[in-house]
């Protein structure tokens, strides 16, 4: 058991897939002698050489093809796309090429492959380079999306992801990079589709991913404290596969459901698993289905706007007080 | 532009000439039979017929070894043939049967046969490339001497994605071959019309410090030197290799269209240099007996018609087939 | 075009069924609905009817055969049969136009005629309730509230116990789970927990109530007018048990974390339905040396109390043998599941007049005696079956040879 940060569990991750697989090979820009944008590939290139992490040109297209093409025909590749605005810039890979060529080809071809990508808000970088993409990704029948929010996570998922013969979308979240939690020894191994519940509760569930998960948790501290309300805070950390059960046995319980969501409003994750709960769990429901999100606005600069752009614990408390004393 | 000439000293040997002109002919006569069974409604969707193209896949397909991995776009039917799949196969999929080969799943745009090297096709222009590349850096890596082969059009080469491949392939010194065939159009407008230079492809070669080579895409023999001489400097490991191949599209783009946008003349002139015409005449010139190029023919015709009974007579694919293989598992479970 | 018929799965545990008896041969034409054989499992015999019709062509599992859940037991209909599948219901995919499960059950409506407006999970808790919604919109109206969630209800049922069955049970399809209520589910929880950790034993003596009842007759009235409850068999043989309990330590004593501890204390837990509607047992304390007027009194106290959703935590808690009562249905007789961590339970069941044979002074007779049969589940981990016999038949002998006149304050 030792602290880690959340940085060096992204290296320590991808280490540990490619100890164990050779046919684990990494690239991406500046990911091999720089050890990446954010220093979180420090260490990959003088431990596993040149032929296995390679940097590559401004060429998103060209980084997720040749992961593709790799993938189809026996490596497994970890592919870095340095900020997931990017994800736009090589959407067709994303949404027309990785998650249908096992389907159009009747199984023929299999697309094994990792894209992680630097995620999210709160380092000031504006409307470019700080969104929340996850339901870009989420909405494509085919692909996998995972989202970590704690080192031992990512660790454990990075290794589900690689070992994963689909191709995975690994959301790491730019503003947890420097943050740090416990971490067992040895290899850890996670399964992709299944949600934490990281605090029991009897009064609500609050579901939320990635730097959400830890507003929610410092939300739940004050709701407890303060107003007397016991919540339930579940990391759903896995989007595709998505693990309802924990979400609507939570719900059973607490008869409440609120999402804590870092992505636009419009059709944010959190939609999806609203519309399932209010149909599998209408019975359990005891109030509205709330969502707490970012505006539907892009995301600015200026600090204290992106601050007031994001849900933060006192906007979690006050909204689930107001709507649980409504 | 550096159009070759053949020699009469004869490198390329009758069996070979016997093997270009025969996938040539199945080619032409299986999309002639695609052409005829769309008439008929019996394939739906969209075709892309490479009438007029068949050399291409032609020499490409005998300077291709087993082994090596092709890559085409939606006008893909030639080269899927080329590779040794068979017509049933490649028909049975345009009509969308059980037969086809991804069952009618993935219709005519999107061919596959693993087993024969073909990687696939694919619909969105330029999007293989890129995936070429990685095809062929697995081979980089796990040192395997196979070389991938990259069809594309014209108008592929104004795409991003061209330019990204073009360079990746030259800094990581891939073992790809690009093959630009260049029928004068992209889809219904003059390439010429939409591009900064000449020759497609040809004229950037330069920009990713490749040499420029242009060929008669028209002329299989010319294709198959060709195409094996950049074959073999992929497998050797000296890198990918740009080949612009000049011909032209018989048929308009797909089954929409009628092709009025043409000058008038032009197929005409065109067609005097009809490949198949070119390479009869060239098995006359190197001794090869007409009886020979006409048991050639019949069998092609032969075997187009027993591909045809085959497909016709094969039912749709079980429905069970909707959901399955949208994840490796081979279901489509995003949830629990 | 031939059908199968197969050995139908007779229960969530059977595995495999004996046929007993066809009641067609070869040859028979058969409707659906027809009786086709008897199957006997470790668990009924059954009946099973056709659910295809066609003509008998073979019978693959004859008289006295025993055949797996799932097997092929006869061919209807025509050609060579289909080879024996075994039925394990695989865990049913997702249809792919189905990808969420929307319940099918409906619990009512959002807002009432009154204009309450009611959470889903509120209408579901008043519904499984059988709440009487005109007692629900007055206690809304005393409370003032402008809509209807989970914790009104709670308070409502729990001070109303409204269970006037007012309102029809939901409509429910053959296939549909019924979603437990608090009580039931928490009883379900507790007994499947207790069934499977406690090996039970259940023994069962017949008893001779008749001198009972004879003392029961004279005092009901003035019991009643002097009490305000009426006489029942029970309050005897509560009494009789904490007797009986009194030469039998073991058995009024918790076994917990493989230890036996013996209570001073006879702590009486009683057994009472709440109009099918969920198990309560409500204990009274500390009555080894209660009358039975005064064992009375307590147990009608407190079953009224659990009747009327008034009873506490203290009310319900710490018993140390517990009486469960089904007579009143006439059943013969009943195995109950111990209450954990007591070690025993005792069931009483119809008591009626049966013929008896009876010594008198002119030798034997047969003559119409009040008998009912009163049995015990014990854990077997806690003493034995001669020990529990021991204490059943001194709890008859207290029951037909005790003065019960004199408990009653009836002068002799």
């Amino acid at each position: 058991m030792a602290e880690l940060s959340y940085r060096d569990a992204v290296i320590r991750g991808i280490a540990q897939e490619m100890e164990r697989d050779k046919n684990v090979v990494f690239l991406g820009e500046d990911v091999a002698k720089a050890g990446g944008v954010f220093k979180a590939t420090v260490g990959l290139y003088e431990q596993f050489g040149p032929l296995r992490v390679r940097d590559t040109p401004i060429s998103e297209q060209a980084i997720l093809g040749a992961a593709m093409g790799a993938a189809m025909t026996g490596l497994r590749p970890i592919a870095e796309i340095m900020f997931s605005d990017f994800i736009a810039v090589c959407f067709d890979y994303i949404a027309n090429e990785m998650p249908k060529i096992a389907y159009m080809t009747n199984g023929q071809i299999k697309c094994p492959l990792v894209i992680r990508t630097g995620n999210g808000a709160g380092v000031r970088f504006g409307a470019q380079h700080s969104q929340s993409v996850e339901n870009w990704t989420m909405m494509i029948p085919g692909l996998k999306v995972v989202a970590p929010s704690s080192p031992v996570d990512v660790i454990g998922l990075m290794a589900a992801a690689v070992r994963d013969n689909n191709p995975v979308i690994f959301h790491e979240h730019k503003a947890l990079y420097a943050t740090k939690g416990e971490v067992p020894d040895g290899e850890i191994i996670d399964t992709l589709g299944t949600a934490k519940i990281l605090r029991k509760g009897k009064d609500c569930t609050i579901l939320a991913l990635a730097m959400m998960v830890h507003r929610a948790m410092d939300a739940a501290e004050i709701l407890a404290g303060d107003h007397g309300i016991d919540a339930e805070v579940i990391d759903v950390r896995s989007l595709v596969p998505l693990d309802t059960q924990t979400m609507l046995a939570s719900v059973a319980k607490t008869g409440r459901l609120f999402t804590v969501e870092e992505n636009p409003r419009l059709l944010g994750w959190g939609a999806e698993i609203a519309s399932i709960v209010a149909d599998e769990g209408f019975w359990d429901l005891n109030g509205p289905i709330v969502r707490i999100t970012t505006p539907h606005i892009p995301l600015p600069a200026a600090d204290h706007l992106e601050d007031l752009a994001l849900p933060n614990a006192a906007r979690i408390v006050d909204k689930i007080v107001r709507v649980m004393n409504s | 532009m550096t159009l070759s000439t053949h020699t009469k000293n004869d490198d390329i040997g009758p069996e070979t000439r016997l093997e270009l002109y025969r996938l040539q002919i199945e080619i032409r006569d299986c999309e002639k039979r695609a052409y005829d069974l769309f008439l008929q409604n019996l394939i739906k969707g969209t075709s892309h017929l490479s009438l007029g193209q068949e050399a291409i896949a032609a020499g490409f397909g005998v300077a291709m070894r087993k082994g090596d991995k092709s890559f085409c776009t939606y006008r893909g039917h030639a080269h899927t043939l080329a590779r040794g799949v068979p017509m049933e196969g490649m028909l049975g999929e345009l009509m969308l049967r059980d037969i086809g080969l991804m069952r009618g799943k993935g219709g005519s745009m999107h061919l596959t046969s693993v087993e024969h090297g073909v990687m696939g096709s694919y619909a969105i222009i330029g999007a293989h490339l890129p995936i070429a590349c990685g095809s062929a850096w697995r081979a980089q890596y796990l040192g395997e001497k196979d070389v991938t082969v990259c069809f594309f059009g014209d108008g592929t080469t104004n795409i991003g994605a061209f330019h990204e491949a073009l360079n990746f392939a030259v800094i990581w010194k891939l073992p790809v071959v690009f093959v630009c065939e260049n029928n004068v159009y992209m889809e219904y407008t003059p390439i010429h019309e939409v591009t900064a230079v000449r020759h497609p492809a040809g004229d950037r070669a330069s920009a990713y410090g490749l040499p420029k080579i242009v060929i008669d895409g028209n002329d299989a023999d010319i294709v198959y030197r060709t195409a094996t001489e950049a074959i073999e400097k992929a497998r050797n490991g000296d890198g990918p290799s740009l080949i612009e191949c000049l011909t032209y599209r018989h048929s308009g783009h797909s089954r929409a269209d009628p092709g009025k946008y043409r000058p008038p003349g032009e197929l005409e002139e065109w067609k005097k240099r009809d490949p198949l015409i070119i390479y009869k005449q060239r098995l006359a010139e190197f001794g090869i007996s007409e009886s020979e190029a006409l048991a050639i023919e019949t069998e092609s015709m032969r075997k187009v018609e027993a591909a045809t009974e085959l497909c016709k007579a094969s039912p749709s694919c079980p429905k069970e087939l909707l959901t399955a293989d949208v994840y490796a598992d081979g279901g489509w479970a995003w949830r629990n | 075009m031939s059908n199968t018929i197969i050995m139908p799965q007779l229960g969530e545990t059977v595995a495999e069924g004996k046929i007993l008896t066809w009641f067609k041969t070869v040859g028979d034409d058969i409707k659906i609905g027809d009786r086709l054989f008897e199957v006997e499992t470790d668990k009924v015999t059954i009946e099973v009817e056709s659910v295809v019709a066609g003509k008998l062509t073979e019978i693959k599992t004859g008289n006295g055969v025993v055949a797996k859940a799932g097997a092929v037991v006869a061919v209807v209909g025509g050609e060579a049969a289909a080879p024996v599948v075994t039925v394990a219901p695989e865990p049913k995919a997702m249809d792919s136009f189905e990808e969420v499960k929307t319940p099918l059950t409906n619990y009512g409506k959002a807002q009432t005629a009154e204009g309450w407006r009611i959470t889903p999970l509120a209408r579901r808790l008043l519904s499984q309730a059988h709440a009487d919604m005109n007692a629900l919109a007055q206690f809304a109206s005393a409370k003032n509230l402008q809509k209807v969630e989970e914790q009104h209800v709670r308070a409502f049922l729990s001070t109303a116990l409204v269970a006037k069955q007012s309102a029809p049970p939901p409509s429910v399809s053959s296939s549909d789970v019924i979603t437990l209520n608090t009580i039931r589910s928490k009883t379900a929880e507790r007994l499947t927990e207790n069934w499977r950790n406690i090996p039970h034993v259940f023994q069962a003596i017949e008893v001779d109530f008749t001198e009972i009842e004879l003392v029961r007759a004279r005092n009901k009235e003035r019991f009643k007018v002097k009490t305000g409850a009426t006489l029942t068999y029970l309050p005897f043989i509560a009494r009789a048990v904490c007797i009986a309990l009194q030469s039998f330590p073991f058995i009024n004593a918790r076994f917990e974390n493989n230890a036996l501890t013996l209570m001073k204390d006879i702590n009486l837990g009683i057994a009472v339905d709440l109009n099918h509607n969920g198990l309560v047992v409500p204990v009274v304390h500390a009555v080894q040396d209660f009358t039975l007027q005064g064992l009375a009194k307590a147990m009608a106290r407190q079953i009224e109390k659990a009747k009327s959703g008034k009873m506490t935590v203290a009310d319900m808690s710490g018993g140390t043998y517990s009486i469960t009562n089904n007579g009143a249905f006439g059943t013969s007789f009943t195995t109950p599941i111990i209450n954990a961590p007591q070690v025993a339970i005792l069931s009483t069941d119809a008591i009626r007049k049966k013929p008896a044979v009876i010594t008198t002074n002119l030798g034997e007779a047969i003559v119409p005696r009040l008998i009912g049969t009163v049995g015990q589940s014990f854990d077997h981990r806690a003493f034995d079956g001669a020990y529990a016999a021991a204490f059943l038949s001194k709890l008859k002998e207290t029951l037909e040879t005790k003065k019960w006149a004199g408990e009653l304050g009836e002068t002799p």
